[in-house]
């Protein structure tokens, strides 16, 4: 019987662990999943989440509730992959040795990279610690002009601070805030959005609601005693709320075990979902290189791609299902509208999506659901 | 076409766009002022997008050459 092990147990880990439990017999393999937390978080949920006045437990569920019960849970943490032996060590000083490993150790936020970690006036949404913060900070706002900027590429959920400054827009305007105060929207590109058209529109929205778009500002530093922050490009902005995208890397582990680029992620070949160098690892989610968003809706399509190859290994077929680059992303445009982007390694955006809508809006919304009642638990 | 003494070659050839002028940033804040780079580029949006971004960065963008499948794009980082 062969053993697969599950390096990670955020929405990727999770999704595969449970599709691949209903896949194989239990007399073929037996799953493991490693993974020190107790809840899992709906991270999609955080940059709304602060905005509104509802408890944090709100965007949790116990990972107990969503694993099925034949995967077996480690809850620890790993601290060692030696991939040349397909043994990994574990915190509580157990070894663990595999047939099959997947990686979906996700990405870390290396907020240590910049000077600005969250303190009063400088926040981001990323972390349930920073969205607690900006909440905070959002709440005490009282007027003036708040900047929001990544400070790498790339990071999860590419729209996330564009989704961020449409609902800052309308969140100031219901606590008739918005005449006293400024929003600043910086990107590192000639627009808005890494996509020609869904960027048109985004630059034109942003027009229509008066927030101010810098092209070509790469952050560089944040000076947190004058309140400005720094392009390469060295152009100066100043602000009294700053909200940033912090640094995204690969995990430690990876980064140590060799496994990834020189950022941490994962050499992962785009079409298979295997490791470039090692034939029995395979990387999922967040954590890989793959030419394309770090994104859930990535994760999930590429999920269905990585258990079918690893099932057909298992059964002693050979891997042949590819992933073409398949996402599907909900741009939130307000608290009730998004425009909707359909795109794949070879094909932009279509056409049809890039208006908001109320419809968009209502799946965005009701996206949540699905994600715990089925997404996360490998039905869809 | 000129001989440059290279100091680090970004090879983005099948990345699409903004890849490539992402790994260029990434380049420019390794090179020392001075140092000559060169970005391999198959993607179509490049054209645009590099020479716009050396601008508004006021670096040099010394020569664009045009090889077989791909462009490759020789750069200066002058401050």
């Amino acid at each position: 019987m062969k053993k697969i092990v599950i390096l990670g147990g955020g929405f990727s880990g999770l999704a595969t662990a449970n599709h691949l439990i209903r896949k194989i017999k239990r007399t073929e393999a037996k799953v493991i999943l490693i993974e020190p937390k107790e809840y899992n978080v709906y991270e999609p949920d955080l940059l709304v989440w602060v905005f509104k006045d509802k408890p944090f437990s709100s965007l949790t569920k116990p990972i107990l509730k969503i694993l099925d019960p034949r995967v077996t849970w480690i809850k620890s943490e790993a601290t060692k992959i030696i991939q040349n032996e397909n043994k990994i060590h574990l915190k509580n000083g157990e070894n663990i040795i595999y047939d099959y490993l997947i990686l979906a150790t996700g990405a870390r936020m290396a907020e240590e990279k910049i000077e600005a970690i969250c303190a009063d006036n400088v926040c981001h949404f990323y972390t349930p610690e920073g969205a607690i913060h900006l909440k905070e900070a959002l709440k005490n706002f009282q007027g003036g002009t708040i900047v929001i900027t990544p400070t790498t590429v790339p990071y999860k959920c590419p729209p996330a601070p564009i989704e961020f400054t449409f609902l800052l827009d309308k969140y100031l305007r219901k606590r008739e805030l918005r005449d006293k105060s400024k929003i600043k929207f910086l990107y590192p590109l000639s627009r808005a959005f890494t996509m020609e058209k869904p960027a048109e529109e985004i630059e034109k929205l942003f027009q229509k609601r008066e927030i101010e778009f810098t092209s070509f500002f790469n952050f560089e530093t944040v000076d947190v005693k004058n309140n400005k922050v720094i392009s390469l490009e060295g152009e100066e902005i100043e602000y009294d709320g700053l909200v940033f995208v912090p640094p995204h890397e690969g995990q430690d582990i990876i980064k140590e075990s060799g496994l990834g680029d020189r950022e941490g992620w994962i050499k992962t070949d785009r079409y298979t979902m295997k490791h470039t160098e090692y034939s029995n690892i395979y990387a999922i989610g967040d954590a890989t290189n793959l030419p394309v968003s770090k994104s859930g809706a990535v994760a999930h399509f590429s999920s269905k791609i990585l258990v079918k190859n690893l099932v057909a290994e298992i059964k002693g077929k050979e891997p042949k299902a590819r992933y073409k680059g398949l996402t599907i992303c909900f741009i939130l445009v307000s608290f009730h509208k998004s425009m909707l982007l359909h795109f794949s390694y070879d094909f932009p955006p279509k056409r049809y999506g890039l208006h908001s809508s109320f419809l968009y809006g209502f799946f965005k919304k009701i996206f949540k659901i699905a994600y715990f009642q089925a997404l996360i638990k490998g039905y869809l | 076409m000129s001989d440059y003494d290279i100091a680090i070659e970004v090879d983005a050839r099948g990345s699409f766009c903004p890849g490539p002028m992402m790994e260029l940033i990434k380049a420019i804040r390794q090179a020392e002022v001075g140092e000559f780079l060169s970005l391999l580029s198959s993607d179509e949006g490049t054209r645009k997008d590099v020479p716009a971004w050396i601008d508004k960065a006021k670096h040099e963008l010394v020569e664009i050459i045009n090889e077989d499948g791909y462009d490759k794009y020789i750069v200066k980082k002058l401050h």
